[in-house]
């Protein structure tokens, strides 16, 4: 599943400039036991204060490795992302870097002014207002008052809280609050920005604006290190991106690589790829409500069983059931969501029987329910079913809670929501009357 | 180009010479921003309280007014003062609580900012500094209540109470002393906090506040022994008698706190590091 960190090699087009941030074999140990790691710490704080060797390479019981041996550079004006799961060990990394917690072995080189957008809102104190927050916060990220001076009106216009400036911040909504910690850190002017998880604030037109002032300051040559759930963020603003896995460095690469390959390995742990196919064993017959369903799976338009679905393309789904009564009114409700994405719900598609006044009727025996859709509209991805075979609308037979498909996409990677079936053309203006007014 | 910062998993203690360098640059980096965060704390102490700096008087007035009920009323019997009791009481519950403030403000200051301490690298001095900074505004305030008690009891003055801020200084610095010593570990374990109070309260017992220094048996050795003693008699008789009974005792104690503070801070910062890497994910 993971590329070995040798076998990938650095993009050529890097650029020809010295590194800001050099990483040489950075490893980092955790404890899960927290009385145990209470107890690390204060042994830690002992071998070091006698300057004795404290062993840092070596596990003590109950811990594992966060971080194992993790090596890559940031050059100046380079954007790089940081993907992994929850607990890969992205933010650990971080936090070594922005030197708040040491290495257990191996060393990290900084040249140059890191502005950690890890802390939005550092140091806010509810009671003080606005304004007196911003200096606060401000002073904490390393600025002197007459620097603040000379951005506070910045920072005022881009969280726009104009209004409440003299309010104090345990009044403002939870996305003021957000807006301001975001603009106090996003007017520190650093060199180096390290960017944790933070882009999730305030609504989206904020969030815009937000991405708009990144590829600003990106534009002005500082580097960026991005760390993000949402890969379509760090292909927007990062050329190279690092994939991290259970601590260790997977791959590295452009960013449009890693995050194929990062979503690849996401998705398809859970889902067995290509089967996209759900079989069910026959109930007992105390169990069954008169109908069950036996077989999910779907087919092409000329009745094959696809393994594999593709964007754009006509395909037909299939549930396999089995009747052990006449039954009448029979209604099948399909509803789909979208794993991961932007917010990671949310249903994408949900279609039934009554709404298209379509009812089918069984006898006992076995029959195959379909859904053919002559355009598939769901865009590459994973996605989770739930199925139901109604009667009537509120008797319910049976329910598949989850089934679980992906779809792929033959176009070049795109930022649509839906697929859109379509075609190009240019016309000759056939005559002068269709021709532009003068 | 800004210089080179390399973050290593060695002891600072084997690079003396740049952990002195780095010290020296963050007290001075430190300034502006424990300017900052002193006021912060400042503002919000006294903006969600209605008695608003009442706060810095009562203590010393309550207590004074209740050890000299009880001693009029012969419950305990103390030695003669060289002021009258009410204020003797009044001015070292002062000095005794600044000395308190010093010794728990590091620690619960660095608790309350371990939500700054885990994201951003900040000099880690600065929290010090604003708490130090506080505890000097609230002895401020206490000075109010000084000055009035002086005149009103009519306590004679000598010259030499200008030289009681010096002597003031170092009883600070020894509480603080004691607060950045404790700060890490209290992070750590809350039992630094919860215990801090209960060994305050003891350390209060064998200090001269509500009583004279006493001179004999094994109380008397306790409290002789007591380093809070010499500094806070000597800064009582500066700014009243001017005779000095403990001026041995002053410096010795004295130059233990100054060395003491810097070795102390030395380790505060070795600290830092792994308590922040404990205390959050």
């Amino acid at each position: 599943m993971l590329l070995n960190s040798q076998s990938q090699s650095a993009p050529e087009n890097l650029p020809e400039n010295p590194p800001v941030i050099t990483v040489e074999g950075v490893s980092k140990k955790f404890c899960r036991d927290l009385r145990r790691s209470l107890f690390y710490g204060v042994q830690d704080i002992a071998a070091d204060l006698t300057g004795g060797r404290r062993h840092s390479d070596r596990l003590r019981s109950h811990e594992f490795w966060a971080l194992k041996d993790i090596n890559f550079q940031l050059h100046r004006g380079e954007a790089l992302g940081l993907v992994g799961t929850n607990g890969a060990g992205k933010s650990t990394l971080l936090r070594i870097i922005s030197g708040l917690i040491k290495p257990d072995v191996g060393k990290v080189r900084v040249s140059g002014r890191i502005a950690p957008l890890i802390a939005l809102g550092a140091g806010f104190n509810p009671i003080l207002t606005g304004r007196e927050n911003i200096y606060a916060n401000m002073s904490i990220l390393g600025l002197t008052t007459s620097q603040i001076e000379a951005r506070f009106q910045d920072v005022v216009d881009f969280a726009e809280i104009e209004e409440a400036i003299d309010a104090p911040v345990q009044t403002y909504s939870s996305g003021m609050a957000a807006r301001l910690g975001f603009a106090c850190a996003i007017h520190t002017d650093p060199e180096i920005l390290l960017i944790d998880e933070v882009l999730a604030v305030g609504d989206a037109r904020f969030k815009a604006k937000c991405y708009r002032r990144l590829y600003e300051i990106r534009q002005r040559g500082v580097s960026f290190i991005l760390v993000n759930h949402n890969p379509q963020a760090i292909l927007n603003i990062c050329d190279t991106a690092v994939y991290l896995s259970k601590g260790c460095l997977a791959a590295r690469g452009n960013s449009g690589e890693i995050v194929a390959q990062y979503e690849k390995d996401l998705f398809l742990d859970e889902v067995e790829f290509g089967s996209n196919r759900m079989s069910l064993p026959a109930k007992p017959r105390a169990e069954s409500l008169g109908l069950d369903i036996r077989d999910l799976f779907f087919r092409d338009e000329y009745g094959n069983i696809l393994q594999a679905l593709f964007a754009g393309e006509a395909v037909s789904f299939c549930v396999g059931i089995e009747s052990y009564h006449v039954f009448e009114g029979i209604t099948m409700h399909v509803k789909i969501n979208k794993i991961g994405g932007e917010d990671n719900s949310g249903t994408v598609l949900y279609l039934n029987g009554e709404n298209d006044d379509v009812y089918f009727s069984t006898e006992s025996g076995q029959y195959e329910l379909r859904l053919e859709l002559p355009y598939l509209g769901l865009e590459a991805g994973a996605y989770t079913m739930n199925l139901k075979i109604k009667k009537d609308s509120i008797y319910t037979f049976d329910v598949v809670e989850s089934f679980k498909f992906t779809v792929q996409s033959k176009s070049r990677e795109n930022k649509c929501v839906f697929y859109q079936p379509r075609t190009w053309k240019i016309m000759e203006s056939a005559s002068k009357a269709d021709a532009f007014p003068h | 180009m800004p210089p080179e910062v390399v973050y290593t998993p060695d002891s600072l203690l084997r690079r003396p010479r740049y952990l002195l360098w780095t010290m020296w640059r963050d007290l001075l980096a430190a300034r502006e921003l424990a300017w900052r965060l002193m006021v912060r704390d400042i503002s919000a102490q006294y903006r969600q309280a209605f008695l608003g700096i009442a706060w810095a008087f009562i203590p010393p007035i309550a207590m004074a007014y209740g050890f000299t009920l009880a001693k009029e009323a012969n419950v305990f019997t103390v030695g003669a003062t060289d002021i009258p009791y009410p204020a003797y009481v009044m001015f070292n519950t002062a000095l005794w609580q600044t000395f308190v403030d010093a010794a728990t403000g590091p620690v619960q200051a660095v608790i309350l900012a371990k939500p700054m301490l885990s994201r951003v690298n900040f000099p880690r001095e600065a929290i010090i500094l604003a708490k130090l900074g506080e505890v000097g505004f609230n002895f401020g305030i206490k000075l109010i209540l000084i000055v009035g008690l002086f005149l009103y009891f009519r306590v004679p003055v000598s010259w030499t109470i200008l030289l009681a801020p010096v002597a003031l200084i170092h009883l600070i610095l020894l509480g603080t002393l004691v607060g950045v010593l404790l700060a890490p570990v209290g992070v750590l374990y809350q039992d630094v906090s919860k215990s801090l109070n209960m060994v305050m309260g003891f350390w209060l017992f064998l200090t001269p506040v509500i009583y004279p220094v006493p001179t004999e048996g094994l109380f008397g050795a306790l409290v002789a022994w007591n380093p809070v003693t010499p500094l806070l008699v000597t800064i009582r008789e500066l700014a009243t008698t001017g005779v000095l009974t403990h001026p041995v005792g002053f410096w010795v104690v004295s130059g233990l706190t100054l060395v003491g503070l810097v070795l102390t801070w030395v380790g505060f910062r070795i600290a830092m590091p792994y308590v922040v890497e404990r205390v959050t994910s």
